[in-house]
């Protein structure tokens, strides 16, 4: 590993609190310090409400800490607009949500165009790219199917092609495999795991699912807002 | 669970779509039709003036002003340019048939041949040529105050009328200037004439037509026995020869030589008529929108809420939408796409709906609503401006929704 280059993303004390300064305050996340490199495999466990979402709605650009700060490739993004966070989003970062979050009216092949729409990609190489993608996590055939005619596996697996339509540096997923039964849980793990290695990228898994969270390299779990482990495999 | 209710949503919003289509085609075929309707009605005068067969008009504010008409005709015939002079008096009487029934009639005195001179292409076909009354140069006058009388007390009756009335060439017909038969005198019925096509309604198609000077004496303009304006008229019509009713500034010369002639009456040519009227219809058009802008709001109040509604149910996809980093830009195109669609469609069915209901006007209403109805004149261009304004005035509606979208907070709308 290259030291001298900054990591992919780091946290610096960053928090966050919902409905801050009222008295119904939540503080989801409590001054986290995180780095991750380029290419890690990293999964966030914990129970339920401990702040996962919050931390990766916060690494994703989807939110920002109330206090701290979130840096990409060492420069602090506080300072951006909502339109250049939303342009750092569309080009480098692939959210995989536990509801999986297809557009009920649009095709299997369509949610997976919809990214690569407003980077201007021709219609017929978006098309080819997105054919593409389905037929990489098996869905070949499928493309004109609308999300209500698929079932659970495949509709994340038609999420996890949309979210590598842009070819992102890092993959967000939360809790992918919650709505899952354990066949279909493996194979997006599997997924996952194949398309990362591929294409060399980073992955962020959170779950609260300890057999999900051993196949990753890196092991965060989270208790209260805070992170309380932060475990490397060795061999990485 | 999430499949059916997004079924639901679909079936709710479709009916939606739907009165919101039908709202928008509601506020937009009012105007559709008064504008239609109203333009073609002026439509219909304009032509009528063009198709007139006289250029200028001299007319006098008030009842019956024009004193000494048929010398004042005389002295413009005289005039260089000028072809033909026609006094005419213009007034509602009573006519008595021989059987005694009474009805008010517009009784219009002319000097008979002058009156021919005067008429357009298309009227002329509606009367008899020559006119068959006694006196073709309305000679029987007061002609500088002297009386060369007997007069022949021939009168042309309007056909509307003589098949109402049942008055036909060969009988005699009373007319009276009141309602008083003793007053009237006994006129020779020698013919019949066309109406044109006027807004006047049914009865202004009842109308007579006689000798200027026998009006004059039976209606007491002349100057016996009690009269206090000598020969009266109400306009007097001047016909040009053609070169200088092309040139527009021949027409100029010749109205401010008649207007010298008479600086105390107006005089107008038919083209500052047409002017008027165009400028009045203009006025009219403006009134009739700013009247539909009433039913316009209405139905753009109902779009911004449809969607607005539609925002509000989409918040999860608007959410997905922007959390995969879609820029807000292409989100507000959906929302001003669909809001311009919904008011194009709107705009279209409002243009069909103001079309048929004139159609149907034209068709079942009563005759004076048919009359108007059937000149009604559907101007592309004119239903392209209303159709595009009612898209361009969409763009308010998705104004509002687009903010709406603008503030779906990303972590709420995927909770
Ligand atoms: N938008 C919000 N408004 C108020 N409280 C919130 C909001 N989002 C999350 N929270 C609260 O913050 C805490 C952490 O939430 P979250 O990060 O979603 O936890 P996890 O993903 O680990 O279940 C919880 O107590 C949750 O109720
Ligand atoms: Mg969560």
């Amino acid at each position: 590993m290259n030291d001298a280059r900054p990591p992919l993303v780091e946290l610096a004390g960053a928090s966050r609190a919902y409905v801050a300064g009222s008295p119904e305050q939540v503080v989801a996340l409590r001054a986290v310090d995180l780095a991750i490199p380029s290419g890690e495999f990293v999964s966030v466990e914990g129970p339920s409400g401990c702040g996962k979402t919050t931390l990766l709605n916060l690494v994703g650009l989807l939110d920002s800490p109330t206090s701290g700060e979130v840096r990409w490739g060492g420069r602090p993004v506080g300072s951006l607009s909502d339109r250049e966070r939303a342009r750092l989003r569309l080009r480098g970062v692939g959210f995989i949500f536990q509801r999986f979050y297809l557009l009920p009216t649009l095709t299997a092949l369509e949610n997976v165009e919809l990214p690569m729409r407003p980077l201007g990609v021709p219609r017929a190489e978006r098309t080819r790219r997105a054919s593409e993608l389905l037929g990489e996590v098996g869905l070949a055939g499928r493309e004109r199917a609308f999300p209500h005619q698929l079932s659970g596996g495949e509709e994340q697996r038609v999420a996890v092609a949309r979210a590598l339509a842009n070819r992102p540096g890092i993959l967000l997923a939360d809790e992918p495999t919650g709505e899952l039964d354990s066949g279909n849980t493996r194979a997006i793990l599997d997924l996952l795991e194949r398309v990362r290695h591929d294409r060399s990228a980073t992955l962020v898994l959170v779950t609260h699912n300890p057999e999900v969270a051993a196949r990753a390299r890196r092991h965060l779990t989270m208790r209260d807002g805070s992170i309380v482990r932060d475990a490397r495999e060795t061999g990485t | 669970m999430t499949r059916l209710s997004w079924g639901r949503s679909l079936r709710h919003s479709r009916l939606q779509l739907v009165l919101t289509v039908a709202a928008i085609g509601a506020a937009v075929a009012l105007p559709v039709i008064l504008i239609s309707v109203g333009g073609g009605v002026s439509a219909h005068e304009l032509a009528q003036l063009q198709n007139a067969g006289y250029q200028l008009v001299v007319s006098a504010q008030g009842l019956h002003g024009i004193a000494g008409a048929h010398a004042l005709s005389d002295r413009i015939l005289a005039m260089s340019s000028v072809t033909a002079v026609s006094p005419v008096l213009s007034i509602a009487i009573d006519a008595f048939t021989a059987q005694g029934s009474l009805s008010p009639v517009l009784a219009e005195g002319v000097v008979p041949r002058d009156f021919t001179a005067t008429l357009g292409p298309t009227e002329s076909g509606l009367f008899p040529s020559p006119l068959p009354l006694g006196d073709p140069t309305d000679s029987v006058r007061y002609a500088d105050g002297t009386y060369a009388g007997p007069a022949t007390n021939d009168v042309l009756v309007s056909t509307p009328y003589a098949l109402a009335a049942h008055v036909f060439p060969g009988d005699t017909l009373l007319l009276s200037p009141s309602t008083d038969p003793s007053l009237g005198v006994r006129f020779n019925v020698t013919g019949t004439f066309g109406v044109a096509p006027s807004l006047l309604g049914p009865t202004g198609a009842f109308a007579v037509l006689l000798p200027l000077s026998d009006l004059q004496v039976l209606t007491g303009f002349g100057p016996a026995p009690a009269a206090t304006v000598v020969d009266a008229a109400d306009t007097i019509e001047i016909a040009l020869t053609s070169s200088a009713a092309a040139s527009p500034s021949a027409l100029a010369q010749v109205r401010s030589a008649v207007a010298a002639l008479v600086p105390y009456y107006s005089v107008t040519s038919l083209d500052q008529q047409a002017e008027q009227l165009h400028a009045a219809s203009a006025v009219l058009t403006g009134f009739y929108l700013a009247l539909s802008s009433v039913g316009l709001t209405v139905g753009l109040l109902f779009l911004a809420l449809v969607l607005l509604r539609r925002v509000e149910s989409d918040r999860r996809s608007i959410g997905i939408r922007r959390a995969l980093g879609i820029p807000g830009r292409s989100i507000v195109a959906g929302i001003v796409r669909d809001g311009a669609l919904l008011a194009l469609l709107g705009g279209l069915a409002g243009v069909t709906a103001g079309y048929v209901v004139v159609e149907g006007l034209a068709r079942w209403a009563t005759a004076a609503v048919q009359e108007a109805a059937s000149l009604a004149v559907f101007d592309p261009t004119i239903l392209a401006a209303i159709v595009g304004g009612v898209v361009a005035l969409s763009l308010l509606a998705s104004a509002l929704a687009s903010r709406r979208a603008m503030r779906v907070d990303i972590g709420e709308a995927l909770r």
